[in-house]
């Protein structure tokens, strides 16, 4: 990611402003702290790859300012961090035109998982492209398909929408949580890690085929897809 | 919500109430009117009752001077004037008429009495007329009748009563149009309050009665209406600004916790506790605030939309299918398509997930948890129905209260707020939430409005 992407956090309580900052820093990106609405809006038209807002600011709610922004042409990717964070308020904020939205209190590997993915989205080329390839690894996107080498992986079509999220963030951290919005467009916490057994699933299958990890767990925080082996990767 | 249908009823009201200034002015006025009739048709009796007993009183005085013969000259010159309102005649013995007005006596006349007093006057009908008079038999057996025509007495009153009908009919026109047009300006006063209520139901909370109120009940009614809304509004912002403010210092500082955790080095399992907990704690926090939330905007259909619910129900089978088959349950989603409900789509997930959980949680291996969706009349049933353990005997009535934990369940994970969630996301829909008694395991039926009715 460079030239190196900035960041802008308009926050208001200083540790928390702090903590997002280290962890953009962490993220090799440049991170630049507001702490009203007012001046949030004024410095969003400076070159941000992403703004996290938080939304009970001095000045008002951020996600009431989100429409204003887009229409004054600004193209950073918002990531709402928010005390409100049930799940009418996470609909709600997304409705209102925020790309994410993290509940506080936050773990900072789940915002990290976000921004990474986020970022990625920023600079990502769209690609016109039906074909994802990792190696022998092929998602065909139109067809629906995966295969693996020329073995054909069968999968259900909420594991194919799996398979596909994950290969877009590869070689990263995905959460549960992500999985669910993403995935399943759900925006709260069923408290069970129903997720874990539809990606244990789809781990079995890829593996069945591949004869090597594809998914792996990344301790406490989620899931990483590594579709290659590791001495090309 | 309900779909505004005052037009019928409010037509209705105001007919009847037009109906009833109407009726009421005309009865009063037709009594009054009886009244009089009576009274002229009395009078006018007296009066002709008064003409026939000078009458008699004539002939009387006639008949002492020189009996029948005078009677005879009189009754004779009478007949020969012809003025037709007169009905007299004389016979003798043998019932042969020395003298009259008309050739025969008249059938079913009795004969009552002698002398020419005008008491016990009969009234009878005779050539086509009505007639009051007296039947007399004079000594010496002479028959006597005196009559007078009643004939225009009772066209006067003929004409009285055409005059009373037409009068009628024009007040009852009168009054049904006053009437109506009364009715209408209040209906049209009340209408403008109701649709009011209509907008708040559907969710405009801050929507007023433009224009200014009248010094009258109606406009001390608007007034009325405005300061309730008023404060209701104040009050649900003042909800959800508590709400929020709470959200705010709860989970700022839960934040700063969650922070400084992170810094920890070497107590990982420790540290994973202490998150699961935290998460648990705003778990609690937000399944609070979502039922008060929902119990608080219950019946009210602002924010509610079109959810298929028959693609959410899928879903989130197809969710927690997985999970059942890792603990060697079956699931088995019997759902009919396209069934359409207004509603939160984000609430009827928690909805479902709460009570997919709870089955999944509480059943063990080889059990099985049906969850179907069909369409019945006016509702979309829902069902979900497990072969676990049921719900515990100590708690079956107050199951759906918050923090209401069978003794049974003190191992399993919980806080005791999943089936009142459920039973305020239910009120918040407008939907029936029902548990039928049954032998094994749990069941509960759920019927939402469907959409459109």
């Amino acid at each position: 990611m460079d030239p190196k992407s900035k960041v802008l956090i308009v926050e208001d309580d200083p540790q928390t402003a702090a903590d997002v900052a280290a962890i953009t820093e962490g993220l090799g990106c440049i991170p630049a702290i507001r702490t009203t609405l007012a001046d949030g809006i004024a410095e969003a038209n400076g070159d941000y790859a992403v703004i996290v807002f938080d939304r009970m600011l001095p000045g008002g709610d951020s996600i009431d300012a989100i429409a204003k922004l887009r229409a004054a042409g600004s193209t950073a990717l918002i990531l709402v961090l928010s005390a409100l964070g049930r799940a009418v308020n996470r609909v709600e904020g997304l409705e209102k035109g925020a790309d994410d939205y993290l509940a506080k209190p936050f773990e900072p590997d789940e915002l990290r998982a976000r921004l990474r993915a986020l970022l990625r989205r920023a600079t990502m080329q769209v690609l016109d492209n039906d074909l994802m390839a990792f190696g022998d690894l092929e998602i065909r996107l139109k067809a629906r398909t995966v295969h693996i080498g020329r073995a054909h992986v069968a999968i259900s079509p909420r594991e194919f929408d799996l398979i596909t999220f994950m290969a877009r963030n590869a070689g990263q951290v995905v959460t549960r949580m992500q999985l669910l919005e993403q995935v399943w467009n759900l925006h709260f916490d069923p408290g069970t890690n129903v997720v874990d057994v539809h990606v244990g699933r789809l781990r079995r299958k890829l593996e069945d085929v591949a004869g090597r990890p594809v998914i792996q767990t990344a301790r406490g925080e989620g899931y990483v897809f590594a579709p290659l082996p590791a001495a090309e990767a | 919500m309900r779909a505004p249908q005052a037009r019928p009823p409010q037509a209705r009201a105001t007919f009847r109430l037009a109906a009833v200034v109407a009726l009421t002015v005309t009865f009063l006025s037709l009594l009054g009117m009886g009244l009089q009739y009576r009274l002229v048709e009395n009078r006018l009796m007296q009066a002709q009752t008064a003409l026939l007993a000078a009458d008699l009183d004539g002939f009387g005085a006639l008949y002492d001077q020189r009996r029948i013969i005078a009677l005879r000259q009189a009754i004779d010159y009478r007949a020969a004037a012809a003025t037709g309102d007169e009905l007299l005649l004389l016979q003798d013995r043998g019932g042969t008429i020395l003298a009259g007005t008309h050739p025969d006596w008249p059938e079913s006349l009795p004969v009552l009495g002698d002398g020419f007093s005008a008491d016990a006057a009969q009234v009878f009908d005779e050539a086509g007329q009505r007639w009051l008079g007296v039947a007399r038999i004079l000594p010496g057996g002479f028959p006597l009748l005196v009559a007078r025509s009643l004939s225009a007495m009772e066209a006067t009153l003929a004409a009285l009563r055409r005059a009373i009908l037409g009068l009628t009919a024009g007040m009852l026109a009168a009054g049904g149009v006053v009437g109506w047009v009364a009715a209408r300006k209040i209906m049209g006063r009340i209408t403008r309050i109701n649709a009011l209520a209509d907008r708040v139901a559907a969710g405009a909370l801050d929507a007023r009665l433009p224009g200014p109120r009248a010094a009258d009940e109606f406009g001390l009614l608007e007034t009325h209406v405005h300061a309730m809304l008023d404060r209701i509004e104040a009050l649900n912002r003042a909800t959800h600004r508590l709400s929020d403010s709470i959200a705010h210092e709860l989970r700022t500082p839960l934040n700063r916790m969650a922070q400084k955790l992170s810094r920890l080095q070497g107590q990982d399992d420790l540290v994973t506790d202490l998150r699961e907990e935290m998460r648990k704690a705003t778990r609690v926090f937000d399944a609070l605030l979502d039922i008060s939330r929902a119990e608080a905007d219950q019946g009210f259909g602002g924010g509610l939309m079109p959810v298929d619910l028959s693609t959410l129900c899928a879903e989130m089978a197809e969710l927690y299918e997985a999970l059942a088959e890792d603990k060697g349950l079956t699931l088995l989603p019997e759902i009919a398509g396209g069934q359409q409900i207004l509603g939160d789509r984000t609430l009827i997930g928690q909805m479902l997930a709460n009570l997919l959980d709870n089955s999944v949680k509480y059943c063990a291996s080889g059990d099985s948890i049906h969850l179907v969706l069909h369409p019945t009349g006016s509702t979309v049933k829902l069902t979900i129905r497990d072969t676990g353990p049921g719900l515990p005997e100590d708690v079956k009535f107050e199951a759906f209260e918050r923090f209401t934990r069978a003794e049974r369940d003190r191992a399993h994970p919980g806080h005791g707020l999943g089936l009142a969630l459920v039973r305020a996301i239910a009120t918040r829909h407008g939907a029936r939430l029902s548990t039928p008694d049954v032998e094994k395991g749990f069941e509960l039926q759920i019927d939402w409005p469907k959409l459109g009715l």
